[in-house]
């Protein structure tokens, strides 16, 4: 098997690394990164837990080989808050208290920005559809639903 | 998961070479979504090779051609849920990508993928056989063009080499008085696969006869085909509900003349009928 180099972009730095191919891009984050926000769930694209955006795109990591984001932008759940500064999704979640275990809520947030990114007042249903990659045990998914609906001045990140 | 070496070729001919040289080490990669999870199932196959066809920037995105309607592989459900042309000459189609897994699958999952799979519960697969669509597939030996509904053998198995690439799928647009529908019963919303579906299409003459109707069912089965003997019956009549209980019915007896009684039949048989009603009605 022969490793890959690939060059990429993690939450806004470049990194070029080489790679062995057999590991997801799961994998890849938490355990050659150190970026153990994205979490390991289901690994078979069913829980949401690991999702992460792929050039703005909400996406299932453990579905992804890593060498497959050569070239292209990954944001994970760290890349969200600006220094000290949460991002007004993770504020909008505590003021909600949408995050219980917490186990959830980095796929959470990562599936409602991609929702925000590209429709800034969405419905509860275009809300519900958004996160309905992403399984939570322990909320009842309404604080979450409310959460990113009522987050504030999005689009500034 | 097992090693592999991982290519992934920028053009056609390069794929097709590549393909031709690792023979049976093989797999293609798209959108992974259904490789990823067979990869690291224990005990699964252990391909020597990956190929990872999605740098080849051709097989990707959906155009007219005349009459027709041209989908690359490499198209997502999502690409598809959001095209103008797939809204407006195919709605079953969209109304089909729409129900696939979730947000983050239908962002990877393409319709490629979808039909190389071949998995029963395959979303994409009854809207298509009921567009009439035909298939390219190319490999180093050349290509060929096939109907679709000469594809599928039984499921998880088609009639395509292990080193041919699906490059397009091609169907003629609906006119413009045509209807058409998907609906699908599955275990949950979102991620459900779908147990049961229906794809139909419903073409009136002014007079209100339906000209033309097309059936094929989801995962009911053991063959993806449409369903002529309750295509028949709709045929020269004007709709209603006992008309369409009645191409319902032909379904369910197209099912058991198929599939025999079997410990699934008590159920499939009065649902699927209710299905093809449904979906009948909602290509009013
Ligand atoms: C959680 C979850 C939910 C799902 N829900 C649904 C659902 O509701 N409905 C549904 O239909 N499916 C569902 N799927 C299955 C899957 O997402 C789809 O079948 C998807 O379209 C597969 O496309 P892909 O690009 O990811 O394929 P891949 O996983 O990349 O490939 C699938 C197969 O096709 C071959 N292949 C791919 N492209 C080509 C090509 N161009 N030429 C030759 N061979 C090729 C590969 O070698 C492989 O054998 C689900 C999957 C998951 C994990
Ligand atoms: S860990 Fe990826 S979807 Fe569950
Ligand atoms: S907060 Fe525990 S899984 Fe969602």
């Amino acid at each position: 098997m022969k490793n890959v180099l690939i060059k990429t972009t993690i939450n806004g730095k470049q990194v070029e690394l080489d790679v062995r191919p057999n590991m997801t891009l799961l994998d890849f984050l938490r355990d050659e990164m150190g970026l153990t926000g994205t979490k390991r769930g289901c690994e078979v694209g069913e829980c949401g837990a690991c999702t992460v955006l792929l050039n703005g795109q909400a996406v299932n990591s453990c579905l992804i080989l890593v060498p497959q984001i050569d070239g292209q932008e990954i944001l994970t759940v760290e890349g969200l808050a600006q220094g000290e500064k949460l991002h007004p999704l993770q504020e909008s979640f505590l003021d909600h208290d949408a995050v219980h275990c917490g186990f959830c809520t980095p796929g959470m947030l990562i599936s409602a920005k991609a929702l925000l990114d590209h429709t800034p007042d969405p419905s509860e249903e275009e809300t519900r559809v958004a996160i309905s990659g992403n399984l939570c045990r322990c909320s009842g998914y309404q604080q979450i639903v409310d959460a990113i609906r009522e987050t504030k001045h999005v689009g500034e990140s | 998961m097992k090693p592999f070496d991982y290519h992934s070729p920028r053009s056609l001919p390069e794929a097709c070479l590549l393909l031709a040289e690792l023979g049976a080490e093989a797999k293609i990669l798209a959108g992974g979504t259904d490789v990823l999870v067979e990869m690291r199932k224990p005990g699964s196959y252990s391909s020597k090779a990956v190929v990872d066809i999605t740098r080849i920037s051709s097989l990707k995105g959906i155009g007219e051609s005349g009459d027709a309607i041209l989908i690359g592989p490499l198209t997502t459900h999502a690409e598809i849920f959001h095209s103008r042309i797939v809204e407006q000459y195919a709605p079953l189609l969209k109304a089909a990508v729409a129900g696939i897994g979730s947000p983050q699958i239908r962002n990877r999952g393409t319709v490629g993928g979808n039909l190389m799979n071949a998995a029963a519960c395959a979303d994409t697969v009854p809207p298509l056989l009921a567009l009439n669509a035909t298939i390219k597939l190319l490999s180093s030996k050349g290509e060929r063009s096939i109907a679709l509904s000469d594809f599928f053998i039984k499921p998880y198995a088609t009639v395509a080499q292990r080193d041919e690439i699906l490059v397009e799928i091609r169907f003629p647009k609906l006119p413009a008085n045509a209807r058409s529908s998907f609906v699908k019963l599955g275990r949950r919303n979102a991620l459900s696969i779908a147990r049961l579906s229906v794809a139909a299409i419903l073409v009136k003459s002014d007079a209100g006869v339906i000209t033309d109707a097309r059936i094929v069912t989801g995962a009911a089965f053991p063959k993806w085909q449409r369903v002529l003997e309750a295509e028949k019956v709709l045929i020269g009549q004007k709709p209603s509900r006992e008309l369409f209980d009645a191409a319902g019915k032909k379904v369910s007896e197209a099912l058991i003349s198929f599939t025999g009684r079997r410990w699934s039949t008590e159920y499939k048989e009065p649902v699927i009928a209710v299905l093809v009603r449904r979906s009948l009605e909602a290509c009013q």
